[in-house]
């Protein structure tokens, strides 16, 4: 089931890579038509999932990436089209193929855990995910603004400057990118740890309520994330840390959250293995 | 019926030549309408600009257009063959149709890929057209040069990246800002490059363009022309605070902003770039203003190295250009052929036709008897038969290769249905033509 959208944003990634070589206006609107339809076939399949097992596919972490997949294509179709820039999709969609894939190469059993059975964990899963895919937006807008501004600044204005979007655009969607990621996330970990307290007393003998502290790294790793983008935005409004040094902090930030998400989430996390 | 064009270009004839030949300072419509009366086909454009004049007429004898337009450029501007024959270039249908084609792309300009040419002669086909001069063949190939341009313009990059400082730097500040709405500008020092500057940023809608010089006049003069305000010499660091977009071009021989001048300024600025365009040599301002983060310092050489590597790119995108242009040429070569079939065609109908009505004529007393619904359906249906008969030789005769294999057929066709001694068929032409709509591509 997952195979179907992945072969769709494989399409629209090879769309996007010929809108960006040639830039043909065409080959843009193929590129955007082709993702929309992805992101309704993902819908669907998430849809059908929902419906066969009851409620959204958060609990397994194979499902978890998949549906942040959805969530990245359909936040920066919402980028594309309020700001008409393209450029980005031929960054955005290598991760959001990447990802997929290692959705669907690695089936979860979407089984819930009694422990989890809370709207709290909904709220939880779903604001970290949308914090995530926020963050990778803003991730991916960084790496543009350094590639443009290196151009700029060394003067020397060849094949990225002319397709690239202007430094202030990048500027203002990576500060909106990052100021909406940080409100998900706040709210994430915020909702986790109120969930925690509430369910240590319910369940005492729960393994993984028991290792919830800041020595598990999926928890420490998401303090860490929490601080790295404060102080980006603390940076930002206070110092004046804007342009490159923001755009290096959104991509120090993501660079942290898939580590978290991925090879923690997977092997090494003691706190976050439900099932 | 041929194409054939007359012309002296940048590329055949000095200045003062072209200036002697020029008709877009005098009435060009005027210069028309002569043109077309002159000619048995009665379709001409002129298209005169700084660069070039040229004459396109449709003849049927390419030597006498040839002497006739001499004539009339030599009486139409009261000059002597002499002054200009050894200038003028002369191309007939498919060279012309190239010229054209190559002149709308841009590929025939002085700076190559510029997009003003294009409107230049579309205007020139419009003056032909409001004073019906241009007829089927000229306004079908100006209409698919109107193609071959937007084609060019969107398929390649022939008219891509700024070819001069000024626009460069525009396009500059456009990729540092993305819109340019409401930036404020400063312009240190006044001077031509740094005049065109402004009045390109003006066109994209900055915000207020402060000028300052340390001769009041100068500054004041510029305000003036490019809706700027003027403030005293002694005002311009205070100025620098609002500026986003700095122009200097002073005649200094020391450096007029300092690194510790900008410094000041980005300080207040909570990291909002600014982006100095030093035009003057020698340089205005430091060149360690460069390093601070946020500022983007562009010098004349600078901005030159942009504009000559644009100019190198647009001549790689030169050869696609080309090909765009050849095949559109084979495309309008094509059509003219088939107009070439017309005639034959159209006799070959009045034949039909006419054998039609001759028959209907002659069964007159064996039809007389029937309803008059019958006798619709009867002419109705010899009517449908000669259509059908006739659809697959038109077909066939439009899309003849070349002029040679049309002569043959042509010939054939004449013998097969004794065509030449019917009655003539030259003026029926344009009926034919009329039931082809021009395929513009717009």
């Amino acid at each position: 089931m997952k195979i179907l959208p992945l072969l769709l944003y494989g399409v629209s990634a090879v769309a996007y890579a010929v809108h960006f070589a040639r830039r043909d206006p065409a080959a843009g609107r193929a590129a955007t038509a082709s993702l929309l339809v992805a992101a309704l076939a993902h819908t669907f399949v998430i849809g059908m999932q929902t419906m066969e097992v009851r409620h959204i596919p958060f609990a397994s972490l194979p499902n978890v990436v998949s549906t942040f997949v959805w969530l990245l294509a359909l936040s920066y179709l919402y980028l594309e089209i309020t700001t008409e820039e393209r450029a980005m999709g031929v960054f955005i969609l290598p991760i959001a193929i990447g990802l997929q894939s290692i959705s669907a190469l690695t089936p979860g059993v979407e089984k819930v855990d009694p422990v989890l059975d809370s709207p709290w964990f909904w709220i939880h899963v779903a604001s970290l995910l949308c914090a995530y895919a926020s963050f990778a937006l803003a991730g991916v807008l960084g790496l543009t603004y350094m590639l443009q501004f290196k151009e700029i600044k060394k003067k020397h204005l060849g094949y990225l400057y002319n397709r690239l979007p202007s430094l202030l655009t990048l500027d203002v969607m990576n500060s909106r990118a990052m100021t909406i990621g940080w409100v998900f996330l706040t709210v994430g970990v915020a909702v986790g740890v109120l969930w925690t307290a509430q369910a240590r007393p319910l369940s005492p003998d729960d393994p993984n309520l028991r290792a919830m502290s800041l020595d598990d790294p999926k928890i420490f790793f998401a303090v860490l994330t929490w601080a790295v983008y404060s102080f980006a935005l603390f940076a930002r409004t206070r110092l004046g840390w804007t342009g490159r040094r923001a755009a290096w902090l959104s991509a120090v930030g993501f660079i942290i959250v898939l580590l978290n998400f991925l090879p923690i989430g997977y092997f090494v996390t003691t706190s976050h293995t439900f099932q | 019926m041929h194409v054939f064009l007359l012309g002296v270009s940048h590329q055949t004839a000095p200045i003062d030549v072209r200036e002697q030949l020029d008709f877009s300072s005098r009435d060009v419509g005027a210069a028309v309408e002569t043109l077309a009366a002159r000619y048995s086909a009665g379709e001409a454009v002129v298209l005169s600009t700084c660069n070039r004049s040229e004459i396109y007429v449709a003849s049927d004898d390419l030597e006498r257009a040839r002497q006739e337009l001499v004539d009339f450029l030599g009486s139409y501007h009261g000059l002597p063959r002499e002054a200009f024959e050894s200038h003028i270039f002369v191309h007939a249908d498919e060279d012309a149709t190239r010229h054209l084609f190559r002149v709308a792309a841009g590929l025939d300009s002085l700076v190559v890929g510029e997009p003003q040419i294009l409107g230049q002669v579309k205007d020139a086909f419009q003056v032909a057209a409001t004073r019906q001069c241009a007829g089927p063949v000229l306004t079908r190939l100006f209409h698919t040069s109107f193609g071959v341009g937007k084609r060019v313009r969107s398929e390649t990059g022939l008219g891509e990246g700024a070819v001069s400082v000024g626009f460069a730097a525009v396009a500059l500040a456009r990729k540092i800002f993305g819109r340019l709405d409401g930036r404020g500008v400063l312009v240190v020092g006044a001077g031509e490059i740094s005049t065109l500057t402004a009045q390109h940023l003006r066109a994209q809608g900055v915000g207020e363009i402060v000028i300052t010089s340390r001769t009041a006049a100068h500054a004041d003069a510029l305000a003036a022309d490019v809706g700027g305000r003027a403030v005293p010499w002694s005002e311009l660091r205070g100025s620098l605070a609002a500026a986003d977009i700095v122009i200097t071009a002073t005649g200094s021989q020391r450096p007029i902003l300092t690194r510790a001048d900008i410094e000041t300024v980005t300080d207040r600025r909570r990291g909002e770039p600014l982006f100095i365009i030093d035009i003057a040599v020698p340089r205005d301002v430091e060149p360690s203003v460069g390093e601070i983060e946020q500022v983007f310092l562009y010098n004349v050489d600078d901005l030159q190295a942009v504009v000559q590597e644009n100019l190198s790119r647009r001549s790689a995108e030169i050869s696609r250009a080309e090909s765009i242009v050849s095949e559109e040429v084979e495309r309008f070569a094509a059509w003219r052929r088939s107009r070439g079939a017309v005639p034959t065609v159209v006799a070959l109908r009045q034949r039909f036709e006419q054998i039609r009505r001759a028959e209907l004529q002659r069964l007159e007393h064996k039809l007389g008897p029937l309803t008059p619904e019958a006798r619709a359906g009867v002419d109705e249906v010899t009517r449908l038969i000669v259509e059908k008969l006739l659809l697959a030789p038109t077909a066939h005769l439009k899309a003849l290769p070349d002029e040679e294999t049309q002569l043959a057929y042509t010939e054939a066709v004449n013998r097969l249905f004794e065509l030449r001694d019917e009655s003539p068929v030259a003026p029926a032409a344009d009926e034919v033509d009329a039931e082809q709509p021009n395929r513009t591509r717009s």
